[in-house]
């Protein structure tokens, strides 16, 4: 029972949530700008319009180009699934950890990437060759990160490490948990495609990564990948909240109520973090291409000393 | 012999040897009719696998002794030919059993272009002897005899390497493959006198306590340095990316799927079971290796535009993840953690039997592509998943499985390699947990990097538009070489839903070898729980992610339907911003994909590059442009090319200062030497 409903909120929590973060950082960003900018709820009105479209293949591709928004949307959910929104309901034999989702995301990735080859477009070939690199160079910051906050419960399962932070009131004043939190932050601009890595916004061949490649993608296509991509940042942002910033210990009652405030307290953290990521995004500017690697160094410097702080400081 | 002595899987053991000696000898009888002979002895060899399968089966899982086999023993001294046959043999028996098996069924079909053109009962003859000395390594009993097969193991290859010899580059792989071999034999021969020499005897199952403590250091490092060669780690590997793709395909998928093996056998034989690890320092050098290799194998993979070369340096990647497992087995072990230990080990092994899989598949692969299309090079290549759609699904498994993604094998060995890595970190010994967690950013650098590689082989050479006309004639190929391909596959697929099974087998391989079985800590059937020395679990269960991806496949595309209704497609041109003529040279080539990485990376491959522009009248619209971009190979040139002067230099002043010409020389030389030796004589 309780697996059911762990999936079921994970699920429709996560679905539901993603495009609203979009939202909120474009709006913030409209706000910073002096614009009125579109509405928080933009993103669902153009999912729906476009599943209602027709969709348009290019008659280069193959069957790689029809299958990959259903895997790169499917691969992000699963990853959904080992990232608890809340630590209120506690499944039944939880069968993933951080390695798991790591690589999970990458099997998203990798059919991303071959489609952008797919088309024979130079667009596509570009945007897989660039996020090769990009992906390439973030991820031992990544791995380094996970398997330091894993190290507190001794485990690298993602209920574990929440569990033990909860443990621990307030992680965000120790210096070890700061460092990773920061590195983490790196890394999660870096992996959702935002300023200064990657641009959403732009359709810009000298600029865009992420955007040339999913350039052939029309209608229903288009909006799965879409929202793929606004899971996979969500599933980054609750890792980021829940692991960093635990709330439940603080809920003291028991039973459905705590699991919707839980989901509240969620909710503002989220929000949170989509304001600090717009705020990010409108203070600085995209990179140049070859200056990802000093972006990419930082983070990997951030998680590696972070990581030298738990045997230093201890905890 | 003592035949009627021998238990049931010796049996099927000796059945296996005369077996692919018989196909050998089969192979070399039926010369003149090449299909023939093609079938014939890839048959039997399928069938002696088979028994080989079987016998390695019974032995892992069923039998706990080890079974003794004495052929054959001489009036020389310590020439014997005696088998000694216990798990960890078997465990690399059945790796090669199996590949043997989807490779001999995969060259029914690849050797047919060579009929008529190449001496096909020579190649099998050479195919199955290859076969049977790498079966003789494994089993043999004494240091003696492992050495003759080793020899006969390097030799047969050298012929396979060079046997489309017209090729000049052929030949200078050849060369420097059986030099570089070579070199590394003379280090194991070495310890193998350094062996004898305080124990008196060649036995590989012996107890080497006779030997004192400096001894095994230097036996450790001359084993590694050997074994290290076959293996090709950097910076020992020159030979491998030049050997593997000169060699015919089908035998390329066996050097790399198991002949560079034989060294992580013989590091876990000599090293693990006869001199027992003690040192720390032992297991820390095997994973610097480790990550050295790793990182910097699939970084040169990624410069490699040829289809055999770009796989031969992944296979020194996966070298290097398997020492990587293997330097924590060592450090573990030295540490008398002896579960972490066979945690390591296990991970290690399993990955051992992981890139068997997917690389020999891989191989195969790139034979398929060679035999459709006649090219290695992979810019010439494109729109092949049109032409070739079953070999295409076959290689997109394995570039899956190589890359460690779920669900396929790959990621289950690498799962197990980072909780290896995670559980060396817990202990917090200065300088070991730093270690290990660059051995982890390390394994993610070089996972990312595989499949940045692996989406340029799969992207270019499958996608896209057809950049030459080798590829519009493409056809598929025989049904065979899809088996052959298909039955890996399908096992790669196996390990990665259904680990435990497998891990099962491995795991008693190794509780023989270290004693501690971690089988125990592994729970369920489906699902990998691991929860070492008593700390909260690790668990994934790749069939319930599977499971999870097809439902929420199945759950979009039902969604979809209701909102959006029915599926309406249109073919309309790739995107071309109006320009109209997009042709196949538009199209990004595996040059420029790796372009981003070659510039980040550059300190590590120096690329140079040289445009020539000739220009017309107006230079905007030049009439060619000739681009060439090379990058440099620094082990070759910093570490191989001095040594290569002073030994020339060396070499040519002997020739004119000692090996003058003159016989009066040459007496007093032999005057000198006689007296010596009478000297030596006395003295000793």
């Amino acid at each position: 029972m309780a697996n059911v409903l762990y999936a079921v909120i994970q699920i429709f929590v996560i679905i539901m949530l993603a495009p609203l973060v979009n939202g909120i950082i474009k709006k913030v960003k409209a706000f910073t700008q002096k614009r009125k900018g579109a509405p928080v709820l933009q993103m669902y009105f153009d999912l729906l319009k476009l599943i209602k479209k027709s969709v348009v293949v290019s008659d280069v591709s193959s069957w790689i180009f029809k299958v990959t928004p259903y895997i790169v949307f499917s691969s992000a959910v699963a990853a959904a699934l080992l990232v608890p929104v809340t630590t209120m309901i506690m499944p039944v034999g939880f069968a993933g950890d951080i390695i798991l989702m790591v690589y999970i995301l990458a099997l998203g990735r990798f059919f991303m990437m071959l489609a952008a080859l797919d088309t024979g477009s130079t667009f596509g070939g570009m945007g897989a060759s660039r996020e090769a690199m990009i992906s390439s160079l973030i991820e031992p910051s990544i791995l380094i990160t996970l398997f330091t906050v894993a190290l507190i419960p001794n485990s690298t399962s993602v209920y574990q490490i929440m569990g033990s932070m909860k443990a621990a009131d307030f992680p965000l004043i120790h210096p070890v948990y700061i460092l990773t939190f920061i590195a983490m932050l790196v890394i999660i601009i870096a992996e959702t495609s935002r300023i200064p890595v990657d641009d959403p916004a732009t359709h810009l061949e000298l600029t865009m990564v992420h955007e040339a490649m999913i350039l052939e993608y029309s209608g229903r296509n288009l909006a799965l990948i879409e929202l793929g991509a606004a899971v996979k940042q969500l599933v980054f942002i609750t890792l980021l909240v829940n692991i960093f910033i635990p709330h439940d210990q603080f809920i003291s009652i028991a039973g459905i109520g705590a699991v919707a405030i839980s989901l509240l307290i969620y909710l503002i953290k989220v929000i949170f973090v989509a304001v600090v990521i717009a705020i990010v995004e409108v203070s600085t500017v995209k990179l140049r291409l070859f200056s990802i690697p000093n972006i990419a160094a930082l983070a990997f410097i951030l998680s590696f000393l972070g990581f030298l702080q738990y045997f230093i400081l201890g905890r | 012999m003592q035949i009627n002595s021998l238990s049931e899987q010796g049996t099927l053991l000796i059945a296996a040897i005369t077996l692919f000696l018989l196909a050998a000898f089969a192979a070399l009888i039926l010369i003149k009719s090449h299909k023939l002979c093609n079938i014939v002895s890839n048959v039997i060899c399928i069938i002696a696998a088979f028994f080989g399968v079987a016998a390695s089966v019974i032995k892992i899982f069923i039998d706990n002794t080890s079974t003794h086999i004495n052929i054959f023993t001489s009036t020389i001294p310590f020439i014997s030919i005696e088998i000694e046959f216990d798990k960890l043999s078997a465990f690399f028996v059945l790796c090669l059993s199996v590949l043997v098996i989807c490779v001999s069924i995969y060259s029914i079909g690849y050797i047919s272009h060579y009929y008529g053109k190449r001496n096909v009962g020579l190649f099998n003859f050479l195919y199955s002897t290859f076969i049977l000395s790498m079966l003789l390594v494994m089993i043999s009993s004494n240091a003696i005899f492992f050495f003759f097969a080793w020899e006969a193991m390097s030799f047969v290859s050298y012929f396979l390497v060079v046997f489309e010899s017209e090729h000049v580059e052929n030949q200078k792989a050849g060369k420097l493959y059986i030099i570089m071999t070579h070199i590394g034999t003379a280090f194991l021969l070495i310890a193998f006198m350094i062996m004898f020499s305080y124990t008196g005897s060649f036995d590989l199952r012996g107890s080497s306590t006779a030997i004192p403590e400096f001894a095994k250091n230097i036996m450790f490092v001359l084993f590694l340095i050997g074994f290290g060669t076959k293996a090709g780690v950097i910076p020992v590997h020159i030979w491998l990316p030049r050997a593997h793709p000169a060699a015919p395909s089908n035998v390329s998928a066996l050097m790399s799927g198991i002949m560079i093996k034989t060294a992580i056998y013989g590091l876990l034989r000599f090293v693990l079971c006869y001199l027992h690890v003690e040192n720390t320092w032992w297991g820390i050098s095997i994973l610097c290796i480790g990550i050295i290799s790793a990182v910097l194998g699939v970084a040169y993979a990624l410069m490699e535009h040829n289809i055999k070369r770009l796989l031969a340096f992944h296979s020194v990647e996966n070298i290097g993840i398997i020492l990587i497992g293997l330097g924590v087995g060592f450090i573990a072990l030295a540490q008398k953690n002896e579960f972490l230990g066979a945690l390591a080990i296990t991970a290690s092994l399993l990955h051992t039997f992981n890139h068997t899989l997917f690389k020999g598949g891989l191989f195969l692969g790139a034979g398929s592509i060679q035999y459709a299309t006649h090219t290695k090079n992979i810019e010439k290549l494109g729109g092949l998943i049109k032409k070739m759609p079953i070999t295409a699904l076959l290689v997109l498994c394995f570039s899956l499985a190589i890359c460690a993604i779920v669900p396929f094998n790959g990621f289950i060995s690498e799962w197990l390699t980072y909780q290896a890595l995670f559980a060396n970190i817990i202990p917090g010994e200065a300088g070991i947990n730093i270690l290990s967690i660059l051995s982890v950013a390390a394994l993610a650098l070089a996972g990312a990097l595989a499949a940045a590689c692996f989406v340029k082989l799969f992207g270019i050479s499958f996608l896209g538009r057809s950049r030459s006309a080798a590829v519009e004639n493409a056809k598929e190929v025989p049904v065979t070489m899809n088996i052959g391909m298909g039955i890996l596959a399908l096992m790669c697929l196996a390990i990665g839903l259904f680990p435990t099974l497998f891990i099962r087998g491995v795991d008693k391989v190794v509780s023989g070898m270290v004693g501690t079985s971690i089988i125990n800590q592994l729970q369920g059937g489906f699902i990998i729980a691991f929860y070492p020395l008593s700390i909260s679990g690790n668990a994934i269960s790749p069939l319930v992610i599977l499971g999870a991806i097809v439902g929420v496949i199945l759950l979009a595309i039902f969604v979809i339907r209701i909102i959006g209704g029915k599926y309406i497609e249109r073919k309309y041109g790739t995107w071309d911003c109006g320009f109209e003529s997009l042709d196949s040279k538009m199209q990004y080539s595996a040059t420029g994909f790796s372009k981003p990485l070659r510039i980040v990376l550059k300190i590590l491959y120096r690329p140079r590059r040289e445009v020539e522009i000739e220009e017309s009248a107006s230079s905007y619209f030049p009439t060619s442009i000739k681009y060439k971009v090379s990058t440099e190979q620094i082990f070759e040139k910093y570490f191989y090319a001095p040594i290569l002067r002073v030994l020339k230099s060396l070499s040519r002043k002997v020739k004119f200062s000692v090996q003058t010409g003159s016989i009066h020389a040459y007496l007093v030389y032999i005057f000198i030497a006689v007296i010596v030796l009478m000297l030596y004589n006395r003295l000793v």
